[in-house]
């Protein structure tokens, strides 16, 4: 599960394919705590590509949010399938993540 | 059909591989092979994590059949059970942030019966094909 990273407008965008489960969320946390260590303000996580999350990534996801939030920093997640939009219904988790439909207009209003 | 194999999590996806290629006759759409997937990964992994604490010794049995267009899938750790009843719910506000918890859960909303036995070692699940 490579997480690809660049930046634009100041917004930091994970690019992530494939699947985030309980083999890949490792790898996927240290990118995420690199990230975290560094204090990064705003990123945003494209998730067109992702075609399995399990509840080891839907937990890693949780992670990130909470240690980003814990120095005031901001998580977008953008374009799940419907199926992987539905775990978040399933568990609640819409409620915690800002999840939007469309990659430019989450970085452009990410002010 | 029976599978039987070590504590370990990488052995997870030949079984949910296996399961879902005895239902290739079903042609069923992604979003259904996505549910079962998801709930035999995570029974299986609970049996290995939290019903056989990891120990390579022992083993995880997993026993699928088809029957009346239903899959019915029972996973069997080593350990010494639980109570299904007492997990706390993973939805509530004091457990949403929690990293762990969502697994049991999400069986029983995917699948459309669940039920462990007394001792809460052994799940079983079922699904409509069709």
């Amino acid at each position: 599960m490579p997480v690809r990273t660049e930046t634009k407008s100041g917004v930091t965008v994970c690019r992530m394919d494939g699947e985030i489960d309980i083999n890949s969320s490792p790898d996927i946390k240290k990118v995420f705590d690199k990230l975290i260590t560094q204090k990064t303000p705003k990123i945003v996580i494209i998730l067109s590509n992702v075609t399995y999350v399990d509840s080891s990534g839907l937990a890693t996801l949780v992670e990130v949010l909470k240690n980003m939030r814990s120095y005031g920093g901001r998580l977008r997640l953008v374009n799940p399938s419907s199926k992987i939009r539905s775990l978040f219904e399933i568990t609640k988790l819409e409620k915690l993540f800002d999840i939007m439909s469309n990659e430019e207009e989450a970085v452009s209003t990410f002010s | 059909m029976i599978i039987k194999i070590p504590s370990d999590i990488r052995r997870m996806r030949e079984v949910s591989l296996k399961i879902l290629g005895s239902l290739k006759s079903y042609d069923l759409d992604n979003d259904r092979m996505f549910d079962i997937r998801l709930a035999v990964e995570e029974a299986v992994r609970n049996a290995i994590i939290h019903g056989n604490e990891s120990d390579k010794a022992k083993s995880v049995t997993i026993t699928y059949w088809i029957e009346d267009d239903k899959i019915n899938v029972v996973v069997e750790d080593e350990g010494k059970g639980f109570d299904p009843l007492g997990l706390p719910d993973p939805t509530a506000n004091d457990n949403i942030m929690k990293n762990s918890g969502r697994g049991v859960y999400l069986v029983k909303k995917l699948m459309d019966e669940v039920e462990f036995n007394a001792i809460g070692n052994k799940l079983k699940m079922t699904k409509k094909l069709k």
